[in-house]
């Protein structure tokens, strides 16, 4: 029986793949929910389609293919570089249009070259879509996680901030509101009333007595010290949010970090841009943007017409295995998004690769590109 | 048209709402006997009363099988996605009264507000090769309140049914999603509620399922007016 909806472009997609110099690979459909929400979030749960095997064994229906493609590689341990492709079925619980769709798209795994795959990424995801798509213009948008945290940690800004930030980077609403709250912290009411009396007696000063303390106390009420938190991690947090609790975030980085994220412009001129913000707010953004500056060159080098491309400072993910670039493709003048992909250098660590293996990726949305089709038609 | 109020079945809940019921000029009998859960307001046949179990009344409500019902805020937002959409909150009651919390270990001295919270669950696993776990009943509540209200993604729910307040010290999970009415069983699991970490604060309500059919009838609004002026 044919599978619902598979469009009729679909065996010219994986011709494209193909000779993209990929290797194809499929996964179940049916698949361990835990990695999606380990590494998504809890946000997920309401999203994908989950059931429980008779074991009670949490497992949902394949709601996206890179966690999938990359188990496979850390299973199959058959050594990097390696390019895979995929075509299938994804499932997922959306309000508007089908709970079940295709994707296809590329996973890159363990190409050294950094600029090189990112450019390959960004170059084969237009053109795959370019074939389906014929004289069709595509707008690219392009953004870049490392280089908001060079900014971040050029700002001299407090670890602890700085990891705030980054977490809430991608997030327009959040990040707006975090800084506004940093600029303007709660003048009272974080410390509870257990602090004051500890602060009082001395045992805040040293740190050695306050996580004798701690474990004192969790000893005492049954809480085991290594369960969860450590004596000496809350301590060590206990510290540091005392230290910042008088500080706050000044009208220059404020406005500096916000210029930074108005910056949207055309990715040719993009480099010369950051390095001219840098200058002029006397920051030193060194390798993240030597990084930026060799991905755009390697891009111009796969022939992709950077003038398609927009680079906007503020786009990016919040998810955390997300670790450099971004990108999404639409229609010139439409919002709807073709392909999306970005690096994620983490991803297989934290799914149990052995060695660090950084990777690239993007993934097509096939009814999106039906319908452009469509309309054309 | 018959109207239908879904009462508790049984407990406390039970005798308040028929109590609000019976100053509000609706005096409830069981029919049959006192275990009956069938019900009916003396002098009136154009009200019937169900007895469910608490958790079931929101359902009843969303499904429509019941006009009315009293219950815990909680359990609507709880039970149902988009409950504004679904069901209208007529009157609070006044009674059964208690805040969903977020509480963590009295011993995390430097967590006091859920910003503190998301900096610890942003480097959980970083430090302890898992995620934040949070033991509660109430998915639905703590996704919209930590994801939504405060950008908190990095975090596993474990279901917890029972005794959810031993969850930290247990080491079953790190912190709680709770309902707490005078906070000592927080206090005696040596929990604290965090100074933003309310939820919600819930409830006994006088909870109508939004239906067409209810615009102009006088009985709904007879109902919802006496309700609101026994208060």
């Amino acid at each position: 029986m044919p599978l619902v909806n598979l469009p009729a472009f679909a065996p010219d997609l994986i011709a494209d793949l193909e000779k993209l110099g990929t290797e194809r690979v499929d996964t179940p459909v049916i698949q361990p929910a835990e990695p999606f929400l380990d590494m998504a979030g809890e946000d997920l749960r309401r999203r994908i389609f989950m059931t429980e095997s008779e074991t009670g064994k949490s497992l949902c229906l394949r709601p996206e293919f890179t966690i999938p493609v990359c188990l496979r590689h850390i299973e199959t341990a058959t050594g990097t570089p390696k390019r895979y492709a995929y075509l299938g079925e994804v499932f997922r619980q959306r309000r508007e249009g089908s709970n079940e769709f295709y994707q296809a798209g590329i996973e890159d795994l363990g190409e050294p070259d950094v600029a090189r795959a990112d450019a390959r990424a960004v170059h084969d995801a237009l053109a795959v879509l370019k074939n389906r798509l014929p004289g069709r213009k595509l707008s690219v948008v392009l953004g870049d996680q490392s280089v908001f945290e060079a900014v971040v940690a050029a700002c001299g800004l407090p670890a602890g901030w700085q990891k705030r930030l980054v977490h809430a980077f991608g997030n327009q609403a959040q990040l707006q509101k975090l800084m506004a709250a940093l600029s303007n912290p709660a003048p009272s009411g974080t410390f509870g009333p257990e602090v004051e009396r500890l602060a009082i007696f001395g045992t805040l000063d040293d740190e050695a007595r306050l996580i004798a303390h701690i474990d004192e106390t969790m000893e005492a009420t049954g809480y085991s010290t290594n369960a969860s938190r450590s004596p000496a991690d809350i301590a060590r947090r206990l510290r540091e949010k005392m230290e910042l609790a008088n500080t706050r975030l000044d009208g220059r980085t404020l406005a500096l970090l916000k210029e930074f994220l108005a910056l949207e412009l055309s990715l040719a001129d993009a480099p010369r841009a950051l390095a001219a913000f840098a200058d002029k707010a006397g920051l030193s953004l060194g390798a993240a943007l030597a990084r930026f500056e060799s991905r755009v060159a390697a891009l111009s080098e796969t022939g992709v017409d950077l003038a398609d491309i927009t680079y906007r400072a503020a786009f990016g993910r919040p998810l955390d295995y997300y670790t450099g670039l971004v990108f999404e493709i639409a229609p010139e003048g439409d919002a709807l998004v073709l392909a999306g992909g970005g690096r994620f250098d983490r991803l297989l660590t934290l799914l149990g690769a052995k060695e660090r293996i950084p990777a690239v990726g993007f993934s097509l949305w096939l009814d999106r590109i039906a319908s452009v089709k469509g309309q054309a038609a | 048209m018959t109207i239908t109020i879904g009462l508790p079945s049984k407990g406390r809940m039970k005798e308040d709402s028929s109590a609000v019921l019976a100053r509000a000029g609706f005096t409830v009998t069981a029919v049959g006997n006192d275990r009956s859960y069938r019900g009916r307001v003396e002098g009136r046949d154009d009200i019937e009363i169900a007895f469910l179990s608490a958790s079931e009344i929101s359902r009843e409500i969303a499904n429509g099988t019941v006009d009315f019902g009293v219950t815990g805020e909680d359990l609507v937002r709880e039970g149902l996605a988009e409950a504004d959409a679904r069901v209208e909150f007529c009157a609070r009651l006044g009674f059964g009264h208690a805040d969903v919390v977020v509480a963590v270990p009295e011993i995390w001295l430097d967590v006091d507000t859920m910003a503190d919270l998301g900096d610890v669950a942003a480097d959980f696993r970083a430090r302890h090769g898992r995620r934040l776990t949070i033991a509660t009943k109430y998915w639905r509540l703590t996704q919209q309140f930590f994801s939504g209200n405060h950008g908190i993604q990095l975090y596993r729910i474990v279901e917890s049914l029972g005794a959810t307040e031993g969850a930290p010290a247990s080491g079953s999970a790190d912190i709680i999603v709770d309902i707490t009415s005078t906070g000592s069983t927080l206090t005696a699991n040596h929990l604290k509620i965090l100074s933003d970490g309310v939820i919600l604060k819930s409830e006994a309500c006088l909870v109508r399922a939004r239906k067409a059919e209810h615009a102009g009838d006088p009985v709904v609004a007879e109902i919802i007016q006496a309700v609101r002026g026994a208060l």
